[in-house]
């Protein structure tokens, strides 16, 4: 008897909620339209510069933290001494170091990536460093052979990388690969001196360039990114 | 004048190492005591950091980071740091920069008080010799010249 009396009231209480909560949204609506219509150009430009704003605090605060955390591990790694004293002063000289320098670390990184980013950064280390090594072997062979089969040239060609520092990146592993030599970044035209024919074909075929690509979400993960970047802000609209 | 250099592999290398070149130098002054090192030399390699930001990124984006105004006052704090922790010492009865008499402000042994006191005036030195060489190479980048004396002689004629 008592618990079908329950039963009722609360039903009756959430029509009540319902009905509430139904008013509430016309109400919010109705207002919603009648700011939008008289509310002038200044003022949403001003409420777009604050959103923008809050975006990029959060965003500073974001690499605040990251580049907080990446120096105080350095800072372990040198110290080697873990006391409280010595720790407190890492801390207090990370904190004065990320507020300085906040911005230097992590400047064109998207929102999300970086944790995938280390992920497939140490999936691809091996494969950097078997080239590396067969590269090593070639050059060996190049010059210890009594003719020396050197044969000089430099590449140029356009690379589908858009950030500056997959760039830097791209460009500091084909230096590191003998044989191979970044001259020059000019716009995103790369110019490569290669020793010989053979390390200018293999990096003609473009291999380096897309796992590059894969480490830094570029190329054909960007429009993934964009959709899900474009995802975030529409549910909050909704 | 130095400008923003077009070498992307430069600009973005300089970015990465900039913070981590900081924090070394900050490991060399906290350390000093216990390592080679010390105030003078984490100074200069702080102040090394500021200078291939500037040489990297151009005289207007360094100004902004650091500019004349703060590496003056810094210089003049580091100093203030020093001197401080010395006449604390006269002060307190002892001679100048004699750390053991902090003890009775610390309340801790002599001898940590001398390990603190030390530590106290390196990190002055530190932001004193910073400060000063990254103003001298600033001195030198600009040739002197600092934009609102250029107003100025605009302005006069």
């Amino acid at each position: 008897m008592e618990v079908t009396v329950l039963i009722q009231t609360a039903d009756k209480a959430f029509e009540i909620l319902e009905k509430a909560r139904n008013e509430a949204r016309e109400l919010l609506y109705s207002s919603a339209k009648i700011a939008s219509e008289t509310k002038s150009l200044e003022a949403k430009r001003a409420e777009q510069a604050f959103l923008s704003g809050a975006q990029h605090t959060k965003l500073a605060i974001r690499n605040y933290t990251l580049t907080f955390f990446m120096l105080f591990a350095f800072w372990v790694l040198l110290s080697g001494r873990l006391d409280l004293f010595h720790l407190t002063l890492g801390v207090l000289s990370c904190l004065l170091i990320s507020y300085l320098s906040y911005d230097l670390l992590f400047a064109n990184v998207r929102i999300g990536d970086i944790r995938i980013m280390f992920k497939r950064f140490f999936a691809a280390a091996p494969w950097f460093l078997s080239q590396i090594f067969t590269a090593n072997l070639h050059v060996a062979y190049l010059a210890l052979s009594p003719k020396m089969p050197i044969d000089p040239s430099i590449l140029r060609f356009n690379t589908k990388l858009e950030s500056d520092i997959s760039w830097v990146a791209l460009a500091n592993s084909i230096t590191l690969t003998p044989g191979t030599i970044t001259i020059d970044i000019r716009d995103g035209e790369f110019f490569v001196h290669a020793i010989d024919k053979k390390v200018a074909s293999d990096l003609d075929t473009g291999e380096m360039e897309d796992k590059i690509a894969h480490v830094f979400m570029e190329a054909d993960h960007i429009y993934i990114q964009d959709i899900l970047d474009v995802s975030r802000i529409f549910g909050e609209l909704k | 004048m130095t400008r923003l250099t077009d070498d992307i592999i430069i600009r973005a290398v300089a970015r990465i190492m900039i913070p981590f070149i900081q924090i070394y130098a900050l490991y060399v002054i906290m350390h000093g005591h216990h390592s080679p090192g010390g105030g003078f030399q984490g100074g200069v390699i702080l102040g090394a950091s500021f200078i291939l930001y500037l040489i990297t990124h151009g005289l207007e984006e360094a100004r902004a980071r650091m500019s004349e105004l703060k590496a003056g006052i810094f210089s003049a704090s580091g100093l203030l740091i020093y001197s401080g922790i010395g006449l604390l010492c006269l002060i307190l009865g002892s001679n100048f920069l004699d750390y053991g008499r902090l003890s009775l402000i610390l309340k801790v042994i002599p001898a940590q008080a001398r390990s603190l006191g030390i530590l106290g005036v390196e990190i002055g030195v530190g932001i004193t010799v910073m400060a000063v060489m990254f103003s001298i190479f600033f001195d030198i980048s600009t040739g002197g010249i600092i934009p609102e004396d250029e107003e100025i002689k605009e302005e006069n004629g």
